[in-house]
């Protein structure tokens, strides 16, 4: 009877609310992605172990993927066609110790449901920034990703059959970089790069090898590469732009050229960071963070993004960087953004420069542009150098961005 | 105007807070990896003779002398955490942590004698970030595909855990030439 009392009551004060303009709401409602946007941008976390996922347009966090990791999260790799999504993962069976496993999770692209699981047989590698550890290869079918210790090799995963069908050994090299859809090549350390040719099971047919076109002592080429077509680029650490081709059967370089000329290189400009450059392919533009600094200075952030017409190899442009640390610390005291306290703290900040950026490859770009050690990520118009917003929030630490 | 002053000194607290903060949790010192090929490198070697070593002076004013800072003269290739911060010392891991075997290595001028060290950075593992003294000096490092000269690895691969904890910075010998560099 007390029961039956109260649950009048509580009948009526929900009517109360209905009647005060308040519909009772469904408890339990979970969203789902819309299809996949071309200003979407991954921000992966080192100490949160996940990658959120914005929406450049509008500055707002779309969904997260976790992805755990010991020193930083690989990147997702988004297959459109399969509507899946792939991250990469390590884990522990006590935290931090206890068994290791490592594996490919499955993510459908819309639901963001766990939907496959494929466990690999090697530790995959890990670095500061693990750019080009995985690759998805072009069709979608293989994902291939890198193991460097205790053997060096790519694992190749079928995704249709959801497991690994070849371990390919590349001793002395490092960094995976799709180049077909049956195709990948690594860089190696004698200044050589290697490609390897699958058969359509994704077996190994044969590997080729580039002539050596770079010295992995005097000026070396960064690990983080930008494509274009069957060409990958690659940037020394002085600043020349090594052009590999892959047309042919074996990868041919092209003559390097420089980024700086003799002035600025006397000026001791040249790109560092660490994921320093991007590529527009429609446009032919390629983006690069650019400081001033000498010998070991190569992941030094830079305050500015040089702009190069790739068809003619000139600059067109030099984008200035925000101040990050501004923007970044402005919201934290709740200053306005642009208001006159935002404009004052970036006039008294130094402005950090930035170690990252990514590219979207619609006809209306967006450059988003990361300092690793600021959790904010500026959205950039790459043909005006406007500064058109800011990701906030975005996490404690990382190196890398994805455009999926 | 005090109301001024007052806010203005908050936002420089606040910043350099923020900015302590970030810079080590950030730099979070990468590192990886490594293993089984370990008794053929270079740094196994020069570990095995390193009680042939002498002893480099140490008795250096400022912060180069300091084993807590990153312009510490053997820090000039290290990416991580500073163990001196963490528990343990420049050639010591924190209780609980375990060495790394393998590892990557620099060359470092000593300004007490002017002459070039060998420096073996391990890591030590087991743990999770130390999160204090984060370090980035990047003299002579090269990237993954020349190994055993690159500090981007997570050198814990050869570790029974790859959880990165810190690095130490240890003498294994005397170089017989600068480090090149571009």
């Amino acid at each position: 009877m007390r029961r039956l009392v109260l649950g009048t009551m509580l009948l009526s004060s929900l009517a109360a609310a209905t009647a005060s303009g308040l519909e009772a709401e469904k408890i339990g409602n979970v969203a789902i992605l819309p299809p996949i946007g071309d200003h979407w941008v991954w921000v992966p976390d080192r100490l949160l172990e996940h990658s959120l996922l914005y929406d450049g347009d509008s500055g707002e966090v779309l969904a997260a993927v976790d992805s755990n990791a010991s020193i930083t999260p690989k990147v997702p790799l988004v297959a459109r066609g399969r509507g899946e999504i792939y991250s990469v993962d390590i884990d522990y069976a006590r935290g931090r110790r206890g068994a290791r496993t490592d594996f490919v999770t499955i993510y459908d692209a819309t639901t963001l449901a766990v939907v496959g699981e494929v466990p690999l047989s090697h530790p995959t590698s890990e670095s500061n920034s693990s750019v080009a550890h995985i690759a998805l290869l072009d069709g979608e079918r293989f994902l291939v990703v890198f193991s460097q210790f205790p053997v060096t090799l790519a694992s190749v995963v079928d995704l249709e059959e959801r497991r690994v069908v070849e371990e390919v050994p590349i001793a002395g090299c490092a960094g995976l970089y799709a180049v077909a859809r049956l195709r990948f090549a690594t860089l190696c350390g004698d200044g050589t790069l290697l490609v390897a040719e699958l058969d359509d099971r994704g077996a190994l047919l044969r590997t080729a090898r580039s002539e050596r076109f770079f010295d992995v002592v005097e000026d070396p080429v960064s690990m983080v590469g930008a494509r274009i077509g069957s060409r990958w680029l690659f940037v020394s650490f002085a600043g020349y732009v090594h052009e590999l081709d892959f047309s042919g059967e074996s990868p041919r370089a092209e003559p390097p050229w420089s980024l700086v000329d003799d002035g600025e290189r006397r000026d001791e400009w040249r790109p560092g960071g660490l994921q320093q450059l991007a590529l527009h392919r429609a446009r032919q533009r390629l983006y690069v963070v650019m400081h001033q600094g000498g010998a070991g200075s190569h992941k030094d952030p830079g305050p500015e993004i040089w702009e190069f017409d790739l068809a003619r190899r000139t600059r067109v442009a030099r984008l200035q960087v925000p101040n990050l640390a501004a923007d970044f610390v402005g919201p934290l005291l709740g200053l306005e953004s642009g208001g006159l306290g935002h404009r004052l703290l970036r006039w008294i900040t130094p402005n950090p420069g930035a170690h990252t950026i990514a590219v979207t490859q619609d006809d209306r770009p967006l450059l988003f542009v990361r300092n690793a050690e600021l959790g904010v990520v500026a959205v950039l118009d790459p043909r005006t150098g406007e500064h058109l917003r800011n990701l906030e929030e975005a996490g404690v630490t990382g190196p890398t961005l994805g455009v999926p | 105007m005090s109301r001024m002053d007052a806010q203005f000194e908050g936002w420089g607290r606040l910043l350099a807070r923020r900015t302590g903060r970030r810079s080590f949790l950030a730099r979070v010192g990468a590192l990886l990896a490594g293993s089984a090929a370990l008794p053929l490198l270079p740094v196994a070697r020069a570990s095995a003779d390193s009680s042939r070593v002498p002893a480099p002076s140490e008795s250096i004013p400022g912060p180069e002398g300091d084993p807590t800072r990153c312009e510490y003269w053997r820090h000039c290739a290290i990416d991580g955490f500073l163990c001196a911060c963490c528990g343990g010392s420049a050639t010591t891991c924190p209780p609980g942590t375990e060495m790394a075997p393998v590892t990557w290595i620099g060359t470092c001028r000593n300004p007490a004698d002017g002459r070039d060290y060998i420096i073996s950075y391990n890591d030590c593992c087991g743990k999770g970030f130390c999160g204090r003294c984060g370090c980035n000096r990047n003299e002579g490092d090269r990237p993954e595909y020349h190994w055993v000269r690159s500090n981007d690895i997570n050198w814990c691969a050869g570790a029974k855990s790859q959880a990165y904890h810190c690095s130490v910075a240890i003498v294994v010998g005397q170089a017989t030439e600068a480090q090149p560099e571009r």
